[in-house]
């Protein structure tokens, strides 16, 4: 992660977004189809289109049940690399808890961690995924490499686990935890 | 006895004249092969009625683990179209079907078989079908030809393509409504039971929002005896609350038995990065 400064951050202020769509629990639907399209159109293979909606979506559903309940989704494309970043502009923490973070590999997942598996999933498929938590909100966004021979191998030959898993290209992002062990944990 | 929306198609017994809805084509072949599966189990003699020929009848039900061949091959199983039973030509007549289907009572019986289960795709009354004002005639007689017989109905209706006036116009001749149990079903998703091979079937896409009609569905799943499918064919996306969810039931599920899940590559994927694949006794199968 050090070695790249994020660029996300300029990206947003260099790039024309692709895709800005508000987002509640009632329109989640509409935007993985809206993320699908725009994926797609961005050149990203079909495996890896599911991928953006996957990771996407579970950002946004982050910001649904744990943030403010609802968010805003940009996304745009820079130098072969398509970003999708999700902002909540709300906490539901008290506001005195909230403190600016920026995820590294020693530091916690900003949500509790039974509800960590959506991150943890952003951290096994996205490229690149930074999370910034302040007073007004959190800001999560994940980059896909639009290049097909960058894919992971995992989304290439899924029917057996831990060598796929494992031939995932090293992150540029703090891994957001280990597996959940339950569902309910 | 009155119609009960509750019935489930395991719980048929003879005589009766059941009237199963269908909202698509894997709902319709999941109840169907249940149907086939039981009344073979029974010793029955068997008619399935499509528009499916004999061989893809067979390979359907294959592919739900039921093998149908040897009882074809030794006349317990029939698989044809509605030509020359309940139609001839393009015509249907409400008295010839109710004796053709005496007839073929009569037929069973002196086979020796202890009962005889005929589904039916009422598929045929969509067409241009002369005639086909007495399809309400026809299941009143339906009835009288099955009461206190050891034969039983199946009238498959599909729900969407039947307007709902003839649904009900022929609803109160079948002693029986039959229908997948269903916990989830909208424009974007279904979960429903499934029958053959038993478990769940989920369809469309499911995110932490359909968590509740999920757990049970995977709940009742557990109840189940033998190998459980959940059947994930048909759905495009599945988030990670509900990846990890179907995960906890199958290591709670498996064990003495087999847990299948069968599911999109991509769907998969979600399962293979939490190992699914190196549980004991359940298998991750990935179909296109």
């Amino acid at each position: 992660m050090s070695g790249d400064p994020g660029p996300p951050a300029e990206a947003v202020r260099g790039s024309m977004p692709v895709l800005m769509q508000d987002f509640d629990d009632g329109s989640l639907y509409a935007l993985r189809a809206a993320v699908a399209a725009h994926a797609a159109a961005a050149g990203l293979s079909s495996t890896r289109v599911y991928d953006v909606v996957a990771v996407t979506h579970e950002l946004a559903a982050n910001a649904v049940r744990h943030g403010a309940g609802h968010g805003q989704l940009r996304m745009w494309t820079d130098r072969q690399v398509l970003y999708c970043q999700v902002t909540d502009d709300g906490p539901r923490t008290p506001p005195h808890r909230a403190v600016k973070h920026k995820q590294t590999h020693a530091e916690p997942v900003p949500w509790p961690a039974e509800r960590g598996h959506g991150l943890w999933v952003a951290g096994k498929v996205a490229d690149q995924v930074s999370v910034d938590r302040g007073p007004a909100g959190t800001t999560a966004t994940i980059a896909f490499t639009i290049s097909p021979s960058s894919l992971p191998a995992q989304t290439q030959a899924p029917e057996r686990a831990s060598p796929a898993v494992a031939a995932n290209p090293p992150r540029l992002r703090p891994d957001p935890g280990n597996r959940p062990e339950s569902a309910g944990s | 006895m009155t119609a009960d929306a509750s019935t489930q198609i395991t719980e048929l017994t003879t005589d009766d004249h059941a009237c199963l809805t269908f909202g698509e084509a894997e709902e319709l072949f999941d109840l169907t092969a249940a149907f086939v599966r039981d009344g073979l189990a029974a010793g029955l003699e068997v008619m399935w009625l499509s528009d499916v020929s004999p061989g893809q009848a067979v390979a359907e039900l294959a592919r739900r683990g039921i093998v149908a061949g040897p009882a074809v091959a030794a006349g317990q199983m029939t698989a044809a179209g509605c030509e020359g039973r309940l139609l001839s030509g393009q015509t249907f007549s409400a008295e010839a079907a109710v004796r053709w289907l005496t007839g073929q009572l009569e037929w069973s019986r002196r086979q020796g078989f202890p009962g005889v289960r005929i589904a039916v795709d009422m598929s045929w009354a969509l067409r241009p079908v002369t005639g086909i004002e007495q399809l309400p005639q026809f299941e009143q007689g339906v009835a009288t030809a099955l009461a206190g017989s050891t034969a039983s109905l199946l009238c498959q209706y599909d729900r969407d393509r039947f307007d709902p006036v003839t649904l009900a116009s022929v609803a109160g001749f079948h002693t029986r409504s039959v229908a997948a149990a269903t916990y989830h079903s909208d424009a974007v998703l279904r979960i429903c039971r499934q029958y053959a091979p038993p478990g769940v079937r989920i369809a469309g896409e499911i995110d932490y929002q359909a968590e509740q009609p999920l757990a049970l569905a995977l709940a009742e799943a557990v109840r189940l005896d033998g190998d459980i499918v959940v059947n994930m064919e048909g759905l495009a996306f599945i988030d990670a609350r509900c990846t990890l969810m179907i995960t906890d039931a199958a290591r709670t599920m498996a064990g003495s038995r087999v847990v299948t899940l069968r599911c999109r590559p991509e769907v998969a994927a979600g399962f293979v990065r939490l190992d699914v694949a190196d549980l004991d006794g359940v298998r991750l199968e990935t179909v296109r």
